[in-house]
């Protein structure tokens, strides 16, 4: 009952599975040996196996490093300063023009205070939540991603549509030790196809996967 | 070595340099000379009484002339180092007066190739030519201007060319005519065209403003009650005019952007020409075809009449304004005719459309009657601030509109799977249909937000590679049940791979078909 072995003709069942258990993966860091056995199956040609990708690696949930949530609460937590920072400002300004809020710069901090912890908490819960969304998982011919808290999406991104793929660090990324991945496809959301929170190490095998089987299948299915 | 106009159609035009149309120095000399004209009226009226008074006038009129010259001179330098040339598998462009560029185009790249002719350029019989490609955020090829019978000359050549370099003979096409708008229609688009939208947007603005402005002149309306009630019946009347005026006047403009289209289809490649003062002509190649739109409003659906769009994956406009590369196939038609013309290009076939469960009608009850909660809080605060001529909860009548709107809402939502194709189909003021041939499918994602998780439906979103989903007009089949939600993007996936191998099949076979019928020849 694990979101692994699925295949496409009871799809729904294996939904209500996962709505069920929010996230099954494997493992927290599973090591990934490096592919190119070479041994295929008798079913019908995937791109996965033409590509000489193992099977262990194909269909087993991945989720993110776990430090993904420190960068999020870091980002958010500078946001949260900000915004709590100008709202003590306008409550200073208010307070100093107009008798709607008492003056005096007790009321602006403890505003802006109140602000950033409410902001800040919302913040970390939301990088908590999204963390435990995240789960993404290659598949024999598409990629799928699943993240989301409020709004849940499921991306399928099939191999013979990806163009190319970077990998990112930006520096609160290269701070922590992450990377992120991104999958471009000529479709308009192309740029949306993002997993953030990886390692670097992790990013790029997964890249130079993602590449492989891009490549194969644009030789199996080219138009 | 010019384009000299009619005899140029005996000539040659393949493995030739040419330059553009004589008469287009002149046309873009004046062109840039009146935008200069006009700069120069605003800012360089006072500049130039401070340069007359710092270098007297006899070299201030010298400036002028250095200024006209550099303008004619960069005109006929422009038109000097312009040079384009069409190979057998490339379009190339040698340009720049100062930074040279070249560059070189492979035909088979080329989406759509465009003509425009504004008034004065028809007159002048010179065109506007555009090649478009998927890549760029502009044209990637900008002739201003050819003579018309080069620009026409360009465009079959063009994908003549292409064509043959996707293989077969280059037999010169026969074009049937596919599409040709009448009288009638052309004055129902005029009709139809009005975006209804905007009327319930006006009239809420009205119902807001009018009565707070009202209340600004309280103390005269007291004085002249007998006006005042005058004025409350009149000026909504007038409004009202004053809407289906602009309507109207909106309506009247597109049909004459519209004026004798005409649609004409060879085996692979679409033609349309259009407009009355403003001349238009384009092509969309068939393989180009990203998703077709079958459009309707309100009006339009009432009278049996649709439009058909077609998307490509140019990125630029194509003159119709910025609406990307979402050519205009029928701009108006019954509905049947409209059909039979989709199935022709794309064989969707029969399809049912499967309509979302019902609960998700009560979404829509539940989201338009905050809407009017909402609102209602509004005007009840407006109230309290300037006061109202009538009672804030008043507003709370329009909730006897939420389930019928909402009843609407689902009703002209659905989805419906093909062979080849998946459809969606959303609006009720603007009921859109989009069909989506499996093998153009870019990604597929399916999204839940928290009110859809709470009656257990789904959004299925497809992408396609369509310059019309950069704005979010992607096909989506909204509110479906979670499962098939699920089932739906898998679905589509799979459909996705199987027929790209059916097409690289059929590409297989057809690549086979000519040899055999070389090897008996040869």
């Amino acid at each position: 009952m694990t979101v692994s072995d699925r295949n496409d003709d009871n799809v729904a069942d294996d939904e209500q599975s996962t709505a069920g258990t929010p996230s099954t993966p494997t493992d927290g860091d599973p090591e990934e040996t490096a592919p190119g056995d070479g041994e295929t199956t008798d079913e019908p040609p995937s791109v996965a196996a033409a590509a000489g990708i193992d099977d262990d690696v194909l269909d087993s949930p991945r989720e993110l490093a776990s430090t993904v949530r420190l960068q999020w609460i870091l980002r958010s937590t500078v946001g949260a300063a900000v915004f709590g920072a100008i709202v003590a400002g306008i409550t200073l300004v208010a307070g100093g023009a107009t008798d709607v809020v008492p003056a005096g710069r007790s009321t602006a901090v403890t505003a802006g205070v109140g602000v950033f912890l409410l902001a800040a908490v919302y913040g970390v819960l939301k990088a908590v939540l999204l963390y435990r969304s995240w789960e993404y998982v290659v598949r024999e011919d598409s990629l799928y991603l699943r993240r989301g808290v409020f709004t849940r999406v499921r991306t399928v991104v099939p191999y013979v549509r990806v163009q190319h793929i970077d990998t990112t660090r930006s520096p609160l990324e290269r701070l922590l030790g992450l990377s992120t991945l991104v999958v471009y496809t000529a479709g308009s959301r192309g740029a949306d196809v993002t997993i953030p929170g990886l390692t670097p190490e992790r990013a790029s095998t997964l890249q130079t996967r993602l590449e492989r089987l891009a490549i194969e299948s644009e030789e199996a299915d080219a138009v | 070595m010019t384009d000299g106009g009619d005899q140029a159609e005996a000539e040659r035009l393949i493995d030739r340099a040419f330059r553009l149309h004589p008469l287009s120095i002149p046309y873009r000399v004046l062109e840039q000379g009146l935008g200069l004209a006009f700069v120069l009226l605003v800012v360089g009226a006072p500049a130039f009484g401070v340069v007359q008074g710092t270098l007297g006038s006899t070299p201030t009129a010298a400036l002028g002339v250095v200024i006209v010259l550099g303008v004619v001179g960069y005109g006929v330098a422009y038109y000097r180092r312009f040079e384009y040339e069409l190979t057998a598998d490339t379009f190339d462009i040698r340009s720049g007066v100062f930074a040279r560029r070249d560059r070189e185009i492979p035909l088979r790249r080329i989406q759509n190739v465009d003509i425009s002719q504004n008034v004065v350029q028809r007159a002048l019989g010179i065109a506007e030519v555009r090649l478009e490609t998927a890549g760029g955020s502009t044209s990637e090829a900008h002739l201003k201007f050819v003579s018309v019978a080069r620009a026409n000359r360009l465009q079959r050549e063009i994908s003549r060319l292409s064509r043959a370099s996707d293989e077969q003979s280059a037999e010169p096409e026969t074009f049937e005519t596919l599409f040709e708008i009448s009288d009638r229609e052309l004055g129902l688009l005029a009709v139809v065209s009005t975006d209804l939208r905007i009327i319930p947007a006006l009239f809420l603005g009205a119902s807001v403003f009018a009565p707070s402005a009202a209340a600004m002149f309280d103390a005269e309306m007291l004085l002249y009650g007998y006006q005042s009630v005058v004025g409350a019946i009149v000026g909504p009347l007038v409004t009202l005019a004053g809407i289906v005026l602009i309507g109207l006047l909106y309506g009247a403009l597109n049909a004459t952007l519209y004026y004798g289209f005409t649609l004409r289809g060879a085996a692979d490649e679409l033609r349309y020409e259009r407009g009355l003062l403003q001349k238009y002509s384009g092509t969309i190649p068939l393989s180009k075809i990203q998703s077709l739109t079958v459009e309707e409003n309100v009006l339009a659906r009432w009278l049996g009449y649709a439009s058909l769009e077609i998307e490509t994956a140019g990125q630029s406009g194509s003159g119709a304004g910025s609406q990307g590369s979402t050519q205009s196939a029928i701009p108006i038609a019954t509905r049947g005719r409209v059909l039979e013309l989709t199935n022709s290009i794309e064989a969707v076939g029969d399809v049912t459309f499967e309509r979302p469960p019902k609960r998700a009608r009560q979404r829509y009850v539940v989201r338009y009657a905050a809407v009017v909660l909402v609102l209602t809080g509004l005007l009840w605060g407006v109230d309290a601030v300037v006061g109202l001529p009538f009672a804030p909860w008043l507003a709370l009548g329009a909730l006897v509109l939420v389930p019928p709107a909402a009843h609407l809402k689902w009703r002209n939502r659905g989805y419906a799977v093909g062979e080849n194709h998946v459809l969606t189909r959303n609006g009720f003021w603007v009921r859109q249909t989009k069909i989506v041939p499996y093998y153009r499918v870019q990604t597929v994602a399916s999204s839940a937000t928290v009110f859809q998780r709470r009656r257990r439906l789904g959004t299925v979103t497809i992408d396609t590679a369509g310059a019309r989903s950069l704005v979010g007009n992607d096909a989506e089949a909204v509110d479906v049940d979670e499962g098939t939600a699920a089932r739906l993007r898998e679905a589509v996936t799979a459909s996705l791979y199987t027929a790209l191998r059916r097409r690289r099949e059929e590409d297989r076979r057809d690549r086979r078909r000519p040899n055999d019928e070389h090897a008996p020849g040869g």
